[in-house]
């Protein structure tokens, strides 16, 4: 199964570009070094949001089998109670599947593929050339890729991670969870993380920045606004998530005590950095499903949804909530009950938006003329086991039985009844869009027989598993009664799995041979999408997307006037006369666009760039590089040595991509501003840098928060600064200060068009910020020398490790402004000076972190 | 936008009051009253950096309002999480 | 039971109305009920959902001359009509669980105030890889074994040595995490003399299937002649079978 992925990614779109008439993909190439779908190098370069959207999806069903494969064997070793020594998986063995299924089904397999279709239709919806950064696309893509395969390479190294995809302190530190290949379980997930930072900073800017006139918020097709609430979500939780995995990586391999079994209160601190990532993300894996069924439904129904209103508030509140909601994984810690109190009404609260949803979608039904197409039945079916789900976790709300269903296959039913009905509406979503994707139809027979396979095992599966409630979670010695249910378990998801071969076939096969298809396949289908060629051309529609008069129209541009117009008169003729898009040519117009089309044809967007892979490479390697220091050391010998030489290796060549990301000229989609709530008339970057920044205030948030928590748990008054002095902070608070004062010197230089002051400005920031290390060098050495070390208590763990995250922040700062300073002496900057005007938010932004840093770290 | 001078000023706040939060520790308050002053001056400067040096003062309110959100998330996580330790 | 257990409770909660007694009247009360309702919700919503389905299939219904404003390509996404039942369908749900949890909420609030503390016994239990480990007010210590008696309520104080456990014994249905450097506390009263089994809910490593311990409910009378028999510091130890073998299976 798995090998043929990589050949469904050529073969599909190979036949892609073959379906569309005249080859609209090579026709827009605008005379650009890019390679066409059929070539590998295409694959590697490729910024292309739809090109991005395959790679996703692919790689996401590998992660499927993968996961699909661990959760075999568990089921196997299920079979049957096993006492000690009678295990088919050796108990640790088994702690693992259980541990990298979780991990990889969640964070490998349902985000990246409903981002998959995310990239590839979202943009589409919104009547959007690419996104915004399509460079950035590329680069959450192969992160995203990367971080997968040192998660393959951790079970590798002694054996992967074993503590549960919740990876509970203490258990999750060495001490306990020893082997190298737990860190780099931790490390590629941090990776991952990265990856889907990178992606939500680019959606959002996108999805807020760039959609067609007419298209507001309000107006925006319900699969795009899940995907847009998802991605606010993420950004948020992402954020938090990463505070924890850097607190545990540090733990882990620089010897810091954080989660150490000593710790005051360490268990805890990570059940809250972890849930008020993990209940977020329940619905970030969830909310793209749920876009994929209100569309779905109401293509297939021929209805529009009822209560759309209703249904997007219900989202939005639901988004919001999720952020709220994180103690109710902890009913049973030492929390007190006022806090319980609180928690359960936020739980119940955020439960009834989706009744709302749920009803929404079956009174949508009503008058409907529902064709039970594959899609259709896939959503629907998701529709159902989502209701079982629901009710199941009304039981786990009423915090009494939640007492009794903790750490029960109750939860792990509940949670499979939801999750992997998601799972089930996105499968219908692949079948949905997959002729768009690949211009040709998949066999609707097959199709409904993999429906039938899938559902039946589905329910074979997950159902027997709430009458067997009473079996704990990750335990393979049940009581024996119970083994007839995990016996019927262990054959659906046999059937389940199995089902999977009958879709991968299916859609392989129609790749190449199935019915070539029109712009739009499905009656009443509305989105934009549907509007445009199948496969889409490269940079998807032919002039500019617009709802201007309250329908779906397109402005054609002056080149396309004669022979593109008769292009898309012929493409969308059909949509035409089914749909009503039409193709407006208004003169007046087209002359009021002239000079963006001019300035189109002179530099043309690009699609092509290779530095995204190399610079995931070289993360990849840096973290694979350092996998093995435990307590700020390498192993000894050769095998230290190669790690070490790897890690060093891995700097360079993330170094050298980052600048030949900088120096590489690269043209992002150009676009008309249409709708762009709430940050109209802002630059893209900028935007893209704020919500990166509101992202890092969530991670020092995260960092401050698991510090202000563990003093508080140890006695906040019993505790004293690490530093006994607290003047060279201050000294390094009046560093700071005056590089950001020199970095706003800098910005006006660059707006006077004054080069030597621009240089500089820079230059002196540099300097201050090389001063500002250097002093905090010193301030290290000394006490290294009284014997602190990050690794000495907890006190000293949490001061090293958080001022070292804001260092590493001022590093990665001198950097950019080497850079900068380099290009301004070669006379950059003086006509447009958006490099140095976003470097200096993120300075600025460093140097506020520092604000706080020095009286909680040094005075108070 | 706005003159050196103008910046030159905020820099001037932003130092002294840094001086002023190391001499609160000094002066020998209660422990209480030196960490309110304290970090209330440490909130002011934060606002004039992002008000004036990043700019947010001019820019549409909606930038401020992302920041806002990350620091209130930020902020529910830790009082809360410590408040159930009571 | 329930009566002598919380003596100032509110009247209401003494009315019947609101599961009281041993946990396992307590949750078996409320499972049932929720069982039951969660049952006739999901048939009634699954089963008008099917129906619907089958209803308006394509080529089955007048449907489409009755709507015959369908969606068309291309058109800014609005929503159908019909708000007034999807309202009042939302509000019979958001009754039905927000009075199914308040409910519930008065059973919580009686369970969390727990046993008083003159009549209940004090244990200690301590989780650790992989075993619990009990500590009786004199001071006598258990490994692998607790000993009650019937029909008193125990008070159990739990945590850990090294990593992240959780206490639970199922049949009595009481269950706690046991969190290095941190202590929880609840109770539980065993009606019927016998020997259950206590287990571990929260993955704790290598050995986590096999840590349970036994728990021996005796006659009063029985329980408190081993009490007398045992004295400050003494202690015993009793490995489940399961433990053992496994340690001993366990590679070095
Ligand atoms: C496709 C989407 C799926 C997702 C998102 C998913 C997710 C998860 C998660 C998060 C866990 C918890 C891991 C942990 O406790 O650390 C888990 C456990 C488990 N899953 Fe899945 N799963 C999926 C599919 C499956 C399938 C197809 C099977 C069976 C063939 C399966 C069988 C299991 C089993 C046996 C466990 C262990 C339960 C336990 O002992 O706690 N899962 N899954
Ligand atoms: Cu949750
Ligand atoms: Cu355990």
């Amino acid at each position: 199964m798995s090998d043929t992925d990589p050949e469904r990614t050529d073969g599909g779109t190979e036949v892609g570009s073959e379906v569309v008439a005249g080859g609209h993909e090579d026709d827009h190439d605008h005379g650009h070094d890019f390679p066409g779908t059929g070539s590998i190098k295409r694959w590697f370069v490729t910024t292309n949001h739809k090109d991005v959207g395959i790679l996703y999806i692919v790689t996401s069903l590998f992660f499927l089998v993968l996961g699909g494969v661990l959760a075999w064997l568990m089921r196997i070793q299920l079979w049957a109670p096993r006492a000690p020594g009678e295990t088919i998986l050796a108990p640790v063995a088994y702690n693992q599947a259980v541990s990298a299924h979780g991990l990889l089904m969640v964070f490998w397999f349902l985000s990246p593929f409903a981002f998959g279709f995310a990239n590839y239709i979202v943009p589409l919806q919104l009547g959007a050339k690419d996104l915004a950064f399509p460079r950035l696309n590329a680069l959450s893509y192969w992160l995203y890729l990367f971080s997968g395969i040192l998660f393959g390479v951790s079970f590798f190294q002694g054996g992967t991670f074993s503590g549960g995809w919740t990876m509970y302190a203490p258990l999750n530190v060495p001490t306990f969870t020893p082997d190298v290949g737990a860190s780099t379980a931790v490390l590629a997930l941090v990776l991952f993380v990265a990856s889907v930072t990178v992606s939500s900073v680019n959606f959002l800017t996108t999805m807020h920045r760039m959609r067609a006139e007419g298209l507001t918020l309000r107006n925006m097709p319900l699969f795009s606004w899940t995907i847009l609430l998802t991605v606010w979500m993420m950004l948020f939780a992402f954020a938090a998530l990463l505070a924890a995995l850097m607190v545990l990586s540090a733990d882990r391999l620089l010897g810091t005590t954080y989660f150490a079994m000593e710790s005051p209160a360490g268990a805890l601190l990570w059940t809250h950095l972890f849930w008020f990532f993990g209940h977020p993300e329940v619905y970030i894996v969830f909310f793209p499903a749920l876009g994929v069924m209100a569309e779905v439904f109401q293509t297939f129904t021929g209805r529009r949804i009822v209560g759309r209103k209703w249904f997007i508030i219900a989202m939005v509140l639901v988004a919001i909530q999720s952020f709220v909601v994180w103690m109710h994984h902890m009913f049973l810690t030492s929390i007190n009950l006022q806090v319980k109190t609180l928690f359960m009404i936020t739980t119940i609260g955020i439960s009834l938006p989706f009744d709302l949803m749920v009803f929404a979608l079956i009174y949508t039904m009503l008058k409907g003329k529902i064709r039970f197409t594959t899609p259709f039945l896939f959503v629907f079916g998701a529709l159902l086991l989502f209701i079982i789900g629901g009710i199941t976790g009304v039981f786990l709300g009423a915090v009494v039985l939640d007492y009794e269903f903790r750490g029960t296959y109750w939860v792990v039913a509940h949670f499979h009844y939801v999750m992997v009905g998601g799972v089930t509406a996105l499968v219908g979503g692949l079948y949905y869009w997959f002729p768009k994707i690949t211009g040709r139809m998949y066999d609707e027979f097959l199709g409904k027989v993999h429906f039938a396979a899938y559902f039946v095992g589905f329910n074979l599966l997950y159902f027997p598993l709430f009458v067997a409630w009473e079996t704990p979670r990750r335990v393979f010695d049940y009581a024996p009664e119970l083994a007839p249910w995990h016996q019927l378990a262990t054959i659906g998801g046999f059937v389940l799995g199995l089902s999977f071969l009958i879709m991968f076939y299916n859609l392989f096969k129609s790749a190449f041979t199935g019915d070539p298809v029109s712009d739009n396949p499905w009656e009443y289908a509305t989105t934009a999408e549907w509007a445009v060629s199948s496969p889409p051309p490269l940079e998807n529609f032919e002039g500019t997307p617009t709802y201007r008069d309250g329908h779906l129209s397109f402005i054609l541009d002056r080149e396309s006037d004669v022979t593109g117009g008769a292009t898309a008169a012929d493409g969308s003729g059909g949509a035409t006369a089914g749909g009503g898009v039409a193709t407006s040519p208004h003169t007046a117009v087209t002359t009021e666009y002239e000079p963006t089309v001019e300035a189109t044809e002179v530099e043309g967007p690009s699609h092509a760039s290779i530095w995204p892979f190399v610079l995931s490479l070289g993360a990849f390697l840096i973290l694979l590089g350092i996998s093995p220091l435990q307590d700020a050391a390498f192993p000894e010998g050769m095998m230290g040595a190669a790690y070490a030489t790897t890690a060093v290796a891995g700097f360079g060549v993330t170094l050298g991509s980052l600048i030949a990301m900088g120096l590489e000229p690269f043209h992002g989609p150009v676009f008309d501003e249409g709708e762009a709530w709430p940050f109209s008339g802002i630059d893209n970057g900028k935007v893209g840098m704020w919500i990166f920044l509101a992202s890092d205030v969530v991670l020092f948030g995260g960092f401050l928060g698991a510090y202000i928590f563990t003093r508080f748990a140890f006695g906040w008054t019993g505790w004293q600064p690490v530093p006994d002095d607290p003047i060279p902070g201050l000294v390094n608070t009046y560093i700071l200060l005056t590089s950001s004062f020199t970095v706003v010197l800098a910005l006006v230089a660059a707006e006077k068009k004054h080069k030597l002051g621009l240089v500089t400005s820079l230059g002196a920031t540099f300097v201050l910020g090389i001063g500002f290390l250097v002093n905090k060098a010193l301030e290290w050495q000394h006490l290294f020398h009284e014997g602190l070390w990050l690794s000495t208590n907890v006190r000293t763990s949490t001061f090293f490790l958080t001022t070292g995250l804001h260092a590493a922040h001022v590093i990665a700062g001198l950097i950019i402004a080497l850079y900068l300073t380099a290009r301004a002496w070669r006379g950059a900057y003086l006509e447009d000076n958006r490099s140095v005007e976003y470097f200096g938010l993120y300075w600025h932004f460093v140097d506020i972190v520092w604000l706080f840093l020095f009286p909680l770290f040094y005075i108070l | 936008m706005v003159s050196t001078k103008f910046y030159t000023a905020i820099y001037v706040v932003l130092f002294v009051s840094a001086t002023v939060q190391v001499l609160v520790e000094f002066a020998g308050l209660a422990y209480w009253t030196a960490f309110g002053i304290i970090m209330v001056l440490s909130a002011a400067k934060a606002v004039l950096v992002a008000a004036y040096f990043q700019h947010l003062r001019w820019e549409p309110r909606s930038l401020t309002y992302l920041v806002g959100i990350g620091l209130v998330a930020a902020l529910a996580l830790t009082v809360a999480a410590s408040y159930s330790l009571l | 039971m329930g009566t002598t257990l919380v003596g100032s409770s509110p009247l209401f909660l003494q009315s019947g109305l609101v599961p009281r007694g041993s946990r396992i009247i307590v949750f078996e009360s409320i499972f049932e009920v929720f069982l039951l309702l969660g049952t006739l919700v999901g048939v009634v919503v699954i089963g008008y959902m099917l129906y619907n389905a089958y209803k308006y299939r394509s080529g089955a219904t007048k449907g489409d001359e009755e709507v015959g404003d369908r969606p068309v390509l291309g058109e800014l996404p609005t929503g159908s009509g019909g708000g007034r039942k999807l309202a009042t369908s939302f509000f019979m749900s958001m009754i039905i669980v927000v009075s199914l949890i308040s409910w519930t909420y008065l059973t919580l609030l009686y369970v969390e105030e727990g046993p008083s503390a003159d009549n209940s016994l004090d244990i200690e239990a301590e989780g650790y890889q992989f075993g619990w480990r009990f500590t009786y007010p004199n001071g006598h210590t258990t490994d692998g074994v607790l000993r009650i008696p019937a029909e008193q309520p125990v008070r159990l104080q739990v945590t850990s040595a090294d990593v992240f456990h959780n206490f639970g014994i199922p049949e009595l249905r009481v269950k706690t995490d046991a969190i290095p450097g941190q202590e929880t506390e609840t109770w539980f009263v065993a009606n019927e003399t016998g020997t259950y089994t206590a287990q571990c809910y929260e993955l704790c490593g290598a050995g986590h299937s096999y840590m349970s311990a036994e728990v021996i409910v005796m006659p009063p009378d029985e329980y408190e002649e081993w009490y007398e028999s045992t004295g400050n510091g003494s202690s015993e130890s009793v490995s489940t079978e399961n433990q053992t073998a496994f340690v001993e299976a366990r590679p070095a």
